[in-house]
């Protein structure tokens, strides 16, 4: 790491055209010294046609000619140039510079990304609107994204931001830039996904329709980075002009696990088939639980289909929650079935209507009525505003897997 | 005009919220014209929830949907029912928009600029195709000409004008034969002028004096004229009442205005109602479609508007 150029000189940089005169005037200070032969090497690397091939060259090359003796020798400017980027590489793993927008809902998860690594640079949008409505939006410096990989976080929290963000999400695209990534932690309408009547109208299918209808870029199709979409099948809902990338909140909450004072004691407690089938394969070293509702009359109720909860901290896993009320019943069945502790966790926090107030806290030991901890991740902005610093509530930060997403 | 032409075609008009109105007033206009209902509900997250009745009955019928884009809130739950009614076996779909929103903001003056009538044509070029081919889309002065080509293959623009009822209540003015047509600017001349060949034309511009933006009479007569300034929107109005002003200065014996779309955003129609306690009010008439079917709700009964029915054009294009 210590051989990475500082950002502010980098950034510096690539606001300069590439001549000879800036490569002179650099070269008489020490430390513009490494900065211009990085400069260099990053000409040379695009004349290689395989990046990959020419860092194993290197590699070898380095080890053969005993090449760090070079490292602060002006003559030999091509030797140096290829240790110091060797070197600065192999930290950051061939990092890709990456463009990052974002939009007013999403600006706090986009610095937490930003702050990853150095590679993510973040720029805004002008977000304005008409006086009947409708956006009024610039894209500022866009001539300067040329060339430059460049992503999109996206939150679609009403079906009014939707239209406020596919403009940008349409026009980003033909800026001339390397490729283009939207990252949309929660795909909403995902409980719409089905008709059970002909009649019925599946806005999850309306809109993978427009996202699918993204144009491509001159590096190819939008990546779409969407985390613990509602039902496997979506994944087909995508036209093949978009790359669907599907990730999952799952890792995160397995991490928080292990860190639990009583991390040998959890069970993972599904509330339905559904999120069984969703999560199952990423939970299976934990003992599982799942639940099932069923009818009996008017009434529906929540049952203990298969698993014993006897003396277990459990953790109910599904992939969103809305009003919560399956959680709280799913809660009183694995109290009385004797439960010591119930806590739960949800990649997507919706709760539409505030309903996140109807969770308290066990304030240590009564799962019959309140939860010990409910992890969320940081998808849905808005409840994250909410419940921040409010016990039960803990929030996952997907920055670290979106910054990984970036890297692809 | 008041036949509909060749009544063969039977079509299933669906509609909007906001344009129950406006689709009533269709349907009359013709027995082959029959309405159809669709659930509009939301989960409690505010995502749509939307049911077409009768689906499976439209298969090998013609069908339409009549909607308004009156708020980008609105744009998500009329688009899934418009990518939705393509693929029910129907014989034919028309989407029938009067007023494209976003229309004014369709170029890219700066690398950076979003032009959004570009975004909303690529979302309604991206409509699947019916059974019976690409849709049809009806829209009524669109803002620019050039956006006719913002559209892809996969869809058929025909477009509209709701000019004619304005000809047409005009003709039926006391002093019809002392109109002359005003235009508050190149764009609108563009737009319009070729419908207007038997009247005279008169038009403004707007030019800048250090930070002012002023109106000017650019060319024409209006010296005792009844004058009507015809443009295919209105917005806060102030061009309007620029116009107005300088037209009256100019001799003008009254002043009108017609706009095919009243979108006055933020109640801004109400500047030009007219008020008992001024000795002289500025518009004589203020003649608008319902293709904002927001506004005309907004203004009935208060003078000077007057609106002007697009139900007659609509269901003659619906038999095309």
């Amino acid at each position: 790491m210590a051989a990475t150029p500082p950002p502010p000189s980098f950034s510096l940089h690539s606001n300069k055209p590439s001549h000879s005169h800036s490569l002179l005037r650099l070269s008489s200070n020490e430390n513009r010294t490494f900065f211009s032969f990085n400069s260099n090497l990053r000409c040379e690397i695009k004349g290689f046609e395989s990046h990959r091939g020419w860092t194993i060259e290197r590699v070898s090359d380095m080890s053969k000619d005993s090449a760090n003796s070079h490292i602060t020798n002006p003559s030999s400017p091509f030797l140096s140039v290829s240790s110091v980027t060797s070197a600065s590489q192999f930290p950051t793993k061939n990092a890709k510079r990456v463009v990052l927008f974002y939009c007013p809902e999403t600006k706090v998860l986009a610095e937490k990304i930003a702050a990853q690594t150095d590679s993510i640079e973040l720029r805004n949008i002008s977000w304005g609107k008409f006086p009947d409505g409708f956006p009024n939006i610039f894209i500022p410096n866009a001539q300067g994204i040329r060339g430059m990989h460049v992503a999109f976080l996206a939150s679609f929290s009403s079906p009014a931001v939707i239209f406020e963000q596919i403009p940008v999400i349409y026009a980003l695209p033909k800026l001339f830039i390397a490729s283009f990534t939207l990252v949309l932690p929660f795909f909403p309408t995902g409980t719409s996904e089905r008709m059970e009547d002909e009649g019925d109208i599946a806005t999850a299918f309306t809109l993978a329709r427009l996202l699918s209808n993204i144009p491509i870029s001159r590096g190819g199709p939008t990546s779409l980075v969407t985390f613990d979409i509602h039902a496997l099948q979506e994944r087909f809902y995508f036209g093949d002009n978009i790359l669907p990338c599907f990730e999952s909140g799952i890792p995160l909450l397995k991490r928080r696990l292990q860190d639990l004072p009583d991390s040998d004691n959890i069970s993972i407690a599904f509330p339905d088939d559904g999120a069984w089938k969703r999560f199952h394969k990423q939970l299976q070293h934990f003992p599982t639980i799942v639940c099932a509702k069923v009818r009996e009359g008017d009434q529906r109720m929540v049952r203990i289909k298969e698993g014993d909860p006897r003396g277990r901290h459990i953790v109910i896993v599904d992939d969103l929650v809305q009003s919560g009320g399956t959680l709280i019943e799913c809660q009183k069945v694995l109290a009385a079935h004797g439960a010591t502790k119930i806590s739960a966790y949800v990649t997507h926090g919706i709760f539409p209507n505030k309903s996140w107030a109807r969770f308290g806290h066990d304030n240590g030991g009564h799962p019959e009525s309140a939860f010990t901890y409910f992890w969320i991740t940081d998808s849905c902005p808005l409840t994250v505003r909410d419940v921040m610093n409010r016990p039960p509530f803990e929030i996952l930060s997907l920055a670290s897997s979106i910054s990984a997403s970036l890297q692809i | 005009m008041a036949m509909v032409k060749s009544p063969n075609k039977q079509v299933n008009l669906f509609y909007s919220l906001d344009c129950e109105d406006l689709a009533h007033n269709v349907a009359l206009q013709s027995p082959n014209i029959i309405l159809q209902n669709i659930k509009w509900r939301s989960f409690a997250d505010g995502f749509p929830n939307i049911y077409i009745n009768n689906a499976e009955e439209l298969r090998g019928q013609h069908v339409a949907f009549l909607a308004s884009f009156s708020s980008p809130a609105h744009v998500f739950e009329q688009l899934s029912v418009i990518y939705a009614l393509p693929r029910l076996f129907v014989a034919s779909f028309t989407l029938v928009l009067p007023f494209f929103p976003t229309g004014s903001f369709e170029r890219m003056e700066e690398e950076g600029d979003v032009a959004t009538a570009f975004t909303l044509a690529r979302m309604l070029s991206n409509i699947p195709i019916s059974r019976g081919g690409p849709t049809s889309l009806v829209i009524y002065d669109i803002h620019a000409l050039q956006e006719r080509f913002y559209f892809g293959d996969e869809v058929l623009p025909l477009f509209e004008t709701g000019i004619p009822l304005l000809k047409q209540r005009l003709s039926q003015l006391p002093d019809a034969d002392n109109v002359v047509i005003a235009f508050p600017d190149d764009g609108a001349w563009k737009r319009f002028h070729k419908q207007f060949d038997h009247f005279s034309l008169v038009v403004c511009t707007k030019v800048r004096e250090g930070d002012k933006r002023i109106v000017r009479l650019k060319e024409g007569n209006v010296s005792g004229h009844h004058v009507v300034i015809v443009d295919d929107l209105v917005q806060s109005g102030g061009t309007l009442i620029e116009c107005q002003k300088v037209l009256a200065a100019n001799g003008a014996a009254k002043v009108s205005a017609y706009v095919t779309h009243g979108v006055f955003p933020n109640q801004s129609w109400e500047r030009f109602t007219h008020k008992k306690d001024t000795l002289e009010n500025a518009f004589a008439y203020f003649w608008i479609t319902d293709s904002c079917p927001l506004t005309v709700k907004a203004i009935a009964n208060k003078a000077p508007f007057e609106v002007l029915s697009l139900a007659g054009s609509i269901a003659n294009a619906l038999q095309i």
